[in-house]
């Protein structure tokens, strides 16, 4: 995907150049782009005035940010103490087994991305899934084909 | 106030925290994270103290003393929560030396040296003994962790020229990231990821030479581990010696720490006490001196040519040879080249000698291509007497600062750190250049001119000022009026078209330059070497009277101050710099003594020339004498640097091979020509007699009332307001369907004496080549070229070759070339440049057209 200088600096503009809404612009691109492109994150180092190694440091601080391009579909397992007793682990290998990818990474084909959250808040309903911000309650590992496969036929 | 310390009584001025006070009074706090220089980080949580009153600990380096505040620093709880935190740290430091049973005998006999691995221990650590970890567990006794041991495995990063990046080794403490960012500007590293996989890194994991690195090793020497070290001091016994010289690498002239082993270098390093840089260099000071000194273009032996060879002689032969065939010129057949990188001692020798025991006045040395020279010809010719000398603690007190074409980050990267200094404390900083900085980000206004252009820039602006505000105190002035008059005849819509600057732009600046607060003006060589260089002078000082502002040159080589103030009381009635090159070419000087640089010249008609330098160049195959001479630290003297502090140096190793000092061999040579007065011992001597010859080096004065006395070279200033009319035509330097690109040439200061460190130290190569021709990524891919190729840059009369360099800082249509003497001629940049009979007309933009090479 090509960056426009344009469109990013329209993210910028909305929050008035303000060096301390970095996080939220960082959103914007990538709610734009599904990652961080690096061209992007020169543009913002450069309106901004906000050295370039600044700006890598919020966003590798953050697992929300992602500077390679993600997958289509963002499946997120969460692994809190709660889903984790519940057998969280397991559905997250049976993840990584389906998608061929380990936790933290994009699919070949680009169609999905693994990550990992530590507690969602909603432990009452856990073992939680999250697939392009699509809840599954209480998951097993005999429900992730299928969860893949609605996804998958989805085109977005 | 008064605080107590472990029951002692302290009396401590307000804004200190309690480790500043401890260290004060000498009461040990171990610590890791916290440097002197540096903004209180409490990483490491070492320095925890008890204050009565208070719940819990206090990281001692960020709390500051309060009336009354009674702290403990050394109860056995903290000493136990220490240890703790210390075993901590070293679960993921290699830690079998620091607590083996064995350490103390194994210091002497190596008895355990093969049971650890460099995973696990210190022996192999190339830190070894200057670590500061090693310090405080020693300090608070750590003899045992009982931690599982975390070895990170991280690979060790090699990619970079002059250190290596193990943060295997690294505890985190974030003085690299804060020296790098705080003191330097540069923000090349920081902390990335986060909890147990936080490590210090660069942009995507890039090398620091892809990130902007610049290589000052800061971050080297406040590594309180092995985690950076500096390559060639890797596996170096440690030293047993250390003093202090002067960088000769540029004109601010830092102090250095020169550490020795048995009367070898081993390293040099910014000195903490050093007026100037305190405790910052930058590559060349910091990693260069070594490589520089111990250079295998070094001369050992005198030699002279002997049926067309050079041969190797006694320094008696060599002297009564050299003395013998001089005798037969005449004074006006005979020209001398002196070098601004010698001391002042030597320049002023070097001038007795031509004048006294070779009865000639050709003597020149290339000062006049400095920034300095156009200033005082400026102020000679409207007979001002500009004031020269600053402290450079004054930059960083100034309120506005304009920085007109120079990229002093890399050309002056001490002044670069008062400025930034300044920018932190809320100065504006204005940058007019051609070429953008990547630095840029600290300025409130960057103007991007076209280059050469200055002047309309610099009139436009005074003009806008004159429009709105009656400046009443000024008009009082003879020359006011008829500068008012000859702004009229500058038009706005000129000044637009001509500097490529926005018209809105200009706006905010009129605002930032007559705040009428304490101002300065700093101009580099990039303006004054350009084909309208005076006039942007004069229009500069124009526009710095208006503002009330002070304007100083930045300087290019080190002593150019003092050789400038040593030939300026010297009459100058010879040839000048050009005027000799140019004659020595046509055969109209038969003999030259050459101690400084010069451009190579092929065409040397020259019946004989003698080369007075420490390295071989190409000028040796033209040389009937070479005559080696001792570098820097290999003699004692005085520089004078750009602010005018007199600065002096002392010897710091023997002379390699036979080559001496400068003043031994002039001193030796003029004895032998038959002239008294020659008879020096050392350069205190020389001191003496120039003292008398110039009373600018007797009146000297001391603005610092420090105990070290830092003393300024004499001078007298005017501080009458004095305006300089101007002209206005259309000063443009164009490009045409032939020539289509501007080149900009910058003046390259790599060099010391005949030796080109960016062509003879590989790591300065890889950082910033001499023979770069650096240009934006579009033309070359319009041109077809590629990083790293060879292309031939052509201009209206000759051309060079270079090597093609992308940079995103070049604007389209332009490129960037550096000009260095002694730089082999097919790659020379003087050969661009058309010789006239005044020898070769030098400007810094020229249109060129650039093709690939074979």
């Amino acid at each position: 995907m090509e960056v426009e200088e344009l469109k990013i600096k329209s993210c910028i503009t909305k929050y008035n150049y303000e060096k301390k809404a970095l996080i939220s612009i960082l959103q914007d691109i990538q709610e734009e782009y599904n990652y961080l492109p690096q061209e992007a994150l020169n543009i913002v180092s450069k309106t901004l005035g906000i050295p370039l190694i600044d700006i890598v440091g919020v966003a590798t601080f953050y697992r929300a940010f992602s500077l390679e391009p993600r997958g289509k579909h963002l499946v997120t397992v969460c692994v809190g103490t709660a889903c984790h007793i519940r057998g969280a682990p397991n559905i997250l290998e049976e993840f990584e087994r389906k998608l061929n990818v380990k936790a933290g990474k994009t699919t070949g084909d680009g169609q999905f991305s693994l990550e990992t959250v530590a507690c969602l808040g909603c432990c009452a309903i856990g073992p939680v899934v999250i697939v392009d911000g699509n809840y599954y309650a209480q998951t097993s590992i005999r429900k992730v084909d299928a969860i893949l496969k609605k996804h998958r036929k989805k085109k977005k | 106030m008064k605080i107590v310390i472990d029951g002692q009584e302290i009396h401590c001025e307000g804004e200190q925290t309690i480790l500043e006070v401890a260290r004060e009074k000498s009461i040990y706090i171990p610590s890791l994270c916290d440097h002197l220089r540096l903004t209180p980080f409490s990483g490491c949580r070492l320095c925890i103290v008890e204050i009565i009153g208070r719940k819990g600990y206090s990281p001692s380096c960020s709390t500051y003393v309060e009336e009354g505040m009674e702290v403990k620093t050394k109860t056995r709880g903290l000493q136990k929560l220490r240890r703790e935190i210390l075993e901590l740290i070293l679960s993921e430091h290699p830690n079998a030396c620091l607590i083996c049973s064995e350490k103390d005998n194994c210091d002497e006999y190596k008895s355990t040296i093969r049971k650890v691995g460099e995973t696990t221990g210190c022996v192999l650590c190339p830190n070894n003994g200057r670590c500061e970890l090693q310090e405080v567990v020693e300090a608070l006794k750590i003899d045992k962790v009982r931690f599982p041991s975390v070895y990170r495995n991280f690979e060790v990063k090699k990619g970079d020229p002059f250190f290596d990046r193990n943060y295997n080794l690294c505890i985190l403490c974030s003085r690299c990231v804060r020296v790098c960012h705080e003191v330097r500007g540069a923000s090349t590293v920081s902390f990335v990821f986060r909890g147990s996989e936080t490590v210090v890194g660069t942009i995507l994991d890039k090398t620091l030479l892809d990130s902007g690195c610049q290589f000052c090793g800061a971050c080297v020497d406040v590594c309180p581990t092995g985690a950076l070290t500096e390559r060639a001091l890797k596996y170096e016994t440690l030293p047993d010696k250390e003093t202090t010289t002067i960088c000769p690498l540029c004109s601010m002239g830092c102090e250095l720490e020169i550490k020795l082993k048995d009367g070898r270098i081993l390293s040099s390093r910014p000195s903490g006490t050093g007026a100037v840089n305190q405790g910052q260099a930058c590559v060349k000071g910091r990693f260069l001196i070594k490589d520089l000194v111990y250079s295998p273009k070094r001369i050992h032996k005198p030699l002279i040519r002997v049926n067309k060879e050079l041969e190797e002689v006694g320094w008696e032969e060599a002297l009564g040879f050299v003395a013998q065939r001089l005798k037969k010129f005449k004074g006006k057949d005979i020209g001398l080249i002196s070098s601004p990188q010698a001391s002042c001692e030597e320049s002023f020798l070097f001038r007795k000698f031509a004048r006294e025991a070779l009865k000639t006045e050709n003597i020149d040395s290339p000062a006049h291509f400095s920034p300095l020279a156009t200033y005082m010809e400026m102020a000679r010719v409207n007979g001002l007497k500009p004031d020269l000398n600053f402290r450079i603690k004054d930059i960083s007190e100034a309120k506005v600062l304009f920085l007109v074409g120079s990229e002093i980050a890399v050309s002056h990267p001490m002044i670069w750190l008062e400025v930034l200094k300044a920018v932190r404390a809320g100065a504006k900083l204005i940058v007019a250049s051609s070429i953008e900085s990547f630095l840029n980000r600290y300025s409130s206004l960057y103007f991007q001119i076209k280059p050469g252009s200055e002047f309309y820039l610099f009139s436009f602006l005074c003009k806008a000022f004159l429009e709105k505000e009656q400046a009443e105190d000024i008009s009082k002035s003879d020359s006011f009026e008829p500068f008012k008059k000859s702004l009229e005849k500058l038009h706005s819509s000129q000044v637009f078209e001509f500097t490529g600057v926005r018209e809105e732009d200009l706006k905010d600046a009129t605002e930032f330059l007559f705040r009428e607060e304490s101002s300065i003006f700093l101009f580099g060589s990039g303006m004054t070497q350009s084909p309208f260089g005076s006039q942007s002078v004069s229009a500069l000082w124009n526009l710095a009277s208006l503002a009330g502002a002070r304007l100083f040159p930045l300087g290019l080589e080190n002593n150019l101050r003092g050789e400038f103030e040593i030939g300026e009381k010297f009459s100058r009635k010879g040839l000048t710099f050009d005027q000799i090159i140019g004659a020595a070419s046509s055969g109209e000087i038969k003999a030259l003594y050459l101690a400084g640089p010069v451009p190579e010249f092929k065409k040397a008609k020259m019946e004989f020339m003698v080369l007075q330098d420490s390295f071989r160049s190409e000028n040796i195959k033209m040389a009937d004498a070479v005559l080696p001479a001792a570098t820097f630290a290999e003699t004692d003297g005085t520089f004078i640097n750009n602010e005018g502090r007199i600065q002096k140096f002392g010897r710091v190793v023997k002379p390699v091979g036979e080559a001496k000092p400068d003043w031994w061999i002039i001193s030796r040579l003029a004895q032998k020509l038959g002239k008294k007065g020659f008879d020096f011992r050392t350069p205190s001597g020389i001191m003496e007699e120039m003292k008398k010859a110039s009373p600018s080096f007797l009146n000297v004065s001391y603005p610092e009332q420090q105990k070290d006395k830092a003393a300024f070279i004499g001078q007298e200033e005017n501080k009458e307001k004095k305006f300089l009319p101007l002209t206005f035509g259309r000063f443009l330097v164009e490009t045409s369907k032939t020539y289509p690109f501007l080149l900009c040439v910058d003046y390259n200061l790599d060099f010391y004496r005949n030796l080109s460190l960016s062509q003879e130290i590989r790591g300065l190569k890889i950082l910033r080549d001499s023979r770069w021709i650096k240009m934006n990524s579009k033309d070359a891919e319009r041109l077809k070229l590629k990083e790293g190729e060879t292309v031939v840059v052509e201009s209206l009369s000759g051309k060079i070759n270079g090597v093609v360099k992308i940079s995103g800082l070049i604007p389209r249509g332009m490129a960037e070339a550096s000009l260095l003497w002694n730089e082999e001629a097919d790659f020379s940049v003087f050969n661009l440049f058309s010789p006239t009979p005044q020898g070769v007309h030098f400007s810094n933009v020229l249109p060129v057209k650039i093709k690939r090479g074979k």
